[in-house]
């Protein structure tokens, strides 16, 4: 596998112009859909097909260092995980690891089932009636195979996107969160940049300025196949009971009439 | 504001879900009596195997209807994934056909006087596809327990409930028909009486754990979404459909029917245990998709 590459995104230097979002949309040739009305500047309410970046707008009271109503922005992407869901979901092997680590939906074999929709934890993963398939972002498989960066970070006129390795975003993003709690964002954190953390880490992750939730994001995200081993021994549990009970029912009446 | 997907599985899924359980369940139920005794329970035997290819057969259709690219269903077995429910519950269906094709064809035989006694060859097939059966009447419980969905995924009994509701409803299609064939056919229609009295049990106990590790999980989108299963639009649909009439009453009736083996009874009991496994399903289904 070579080096792992990711996104980092530092919200902190978001001015919510959606460069981003256009971007995106142009390279990947996403094509047009029905504005959602939000009651805000945020367009859609969530991921869609045609929407691989959401630049989300949230008005948060006393969120600012001098207790004033912060306007916080988010540009929102898939996170590519490290231990990802939907790719643990996907019974064509459709979904796939590239060598850079990052998540994929291979659109020549994906058949529309569905699951991915329903395991991705963070509504990322999103069903395209078009062409019957699901979509998400693809981390611009085809620019970073090619030496060029994913479009939206190429875009971002604030560098709140950066694309690089891993490891050197990381430690950059760590200094970026000390930085800003020395001016008195006491709640800037880093989400998913822990690589030994819940989804083992994330190869898109980002910096927020208050906690994950004020932004809809799950605090402690589980892996959805986290039950698996519960619930198949819960139903080997049930098997055995029926069977049992079969065999009991049937040996008993044995003997007399039924 | 919560930013995850639902799938949008149509109310074909949820059939689906029914009829292969129900499948499973009375192959099961069919294969143990063969296993005890294969002349006594020759009725029992033939209805197991027959319905089960019979409610079988449109499943993969609807699989493969529901698709976005139904051309490419291949792809499901073409891979192997034992971390997706889905991958392994299209081997088990695929595993499942084979072995409720020659179970019944095996039975065909048998009752059509082309072969005498094919009881060993109808073991095989029954025991191996028993192990699907179950399988199958069990995975999709697991499948929709391993999703992001906040009321499945801190559930942790949906396996078990499915599998349960499979017995259930396999037992009591299974009393049914050996009803409609009439007096020569009873023989073991009590074992399945009894079949349906225990699995609707292991139902109701499995609805009941369910129902408590999504309470007792504390994540405030999983137990806002039970809210809606037990308090909101749901609940008349739950409380009064899948659990009061389509079990609880079923249960007392079955238990009364054990003592006085009465048909109209047990036809009864049988049809509301249909209704009731099929709308436990639907309105888990249904409420985990909102």
């Amino acid at each position: 596998m070579a080096r792992t590459l990711a996104m980092f995104t530092d919200t902190s230097l978001c001015i919510g112009c959606r460069a981003c979002q256009v971007a995106c949309k142009q390279w990947n040739e996403l094509g047009l859909e029905q504005p959602d009305w939000t009651g805000t500047y945020q367009n859609h309410t969530h991921f869609t097909d045609k929407t691989f970046r959401l630049v989300r707008f949230i008005e948060e009271p006393g969120a600012k260092p001098n207790g004033d109503l912060a306007w916080l922005l988010m540009s929102d992407v898939c996170k590519h995980c490290a231990d990802a869901g939907c790719l643990n979901a996907c019974p064509t092997g459709a979904i796939y690891r590239t060598e850079y680590g990052t998540v994929n939906i291979n659109q020549d074999v994906c058949n529309g089932c569905r699951y991915c929709v329903s395991a991705c934890p963070f509504g990322v993963v999103s069903f395209n009636e078009a062409t019957g398939t699901a979509k998400k972002c693809t981390f611009c498989n085809d620019r970073i195979h090619n030496g060029l960066g994913p479009a939206c970070a190429k875009a971002c006129p604030t560098e709140s996107i950066q694309f690089g390795f891993r490891d050197e975003l990381v430690a950059k993003a760590s200094k970026r969160v000390d930085a800003l709690k020395a001016m008195g964002f006491k709640n800037a954190q880093l989400y998913g940049a822990d690589s030994g953390g819940f989804l083992g880490g994330r190869n898109a992750f980002f910096l927020l300025l208050a906690k994950p939730v004020t932004y809809g994001l799950p605090d402690n995200p589980k892996l959805p196949q986290k039950n698996l081993f519960v619930d198949s021994l819960l139903s080997i549990g049930s098997a055995l009971l029926v069977g049992i009970g079969a065999l009991v029912a049937f040996r008993g009446r044995g003997g007399k009439e039924g | 504001m919560s930013l995850l997907q639902s799938p949008h599985w149509p109310f074909l899924i949820d059939v689906y879900f029914f009829l292969g359980g129900l499948a499973g369940g009375a192959f099961v139920i069919a294969t143990v009596a063969n296993l005890i005794d294969s002349a006594r329970y020759r009725d029992v035997i033939r209805v197991g195997y027959y319905l089960s290819l019979l409610v079988l057969l449109p499943c993969p259709l609807i699989l493969i209807v529901d698709l976005g690219v139904p051309a490419r269903f291949m792809n499901m077995i073409l891979t192997f994934n034992p971390l997706s429910p889905m991958s392994m519950g299209a081997w088990a269906l695929l595993g499942f056909s084979a072995c409720a094709f020659f179970a019944a064809l095996f039975t065909l035989m048998e009752d059509m006087g082309k072969a005498r006694d094919l009881s060993g060859p109808k073991l095989v097939a029954g025991v191996i596809g028993g192990f699907f059966g179950f399988f199958l009447a069990a995975y999709p419980g697991v499948l929709i327990g391993a999703t992001a969905r906040p009321l499945w995924i801190e559930g942790h009994a949906l396996g078990a409930l499915f599998l349960a509701v499979g017995a259930s409803t396999g037992a009591a299609a299974m009393a049914l028909i050996l009803l409609a064939l009439g007096q020569r056919a009873r023989q073991g229609i009590g074992a399945v009486r009894t079949m349906t009295v225990l699995a609707l049990l292991i139902q109701i106990v499995a609805v009941l754990v369910f129902i408590a590790s999504v309470q007792m999980s504390g994540r405030p989108a999983s137990v806002t979404a039970l809210g809606a299963l037990t308090g909101g639009r749901f609940a008349g649909l739950f409380w009064g459909g899948a659990i009061v009439v389509g079990s609880v009453l079923p249960l007392v009736l079955g238990l009364v029917d054990l003592k006085r083996r009465s048909a109209a009874l047990t036809a009864l009991t049988s049809v509301l245990v249909l209704a009731g496994g099929f709308l436990v399903k639907y309105v888990i289904m249904a409420a985990g998709q909102v």
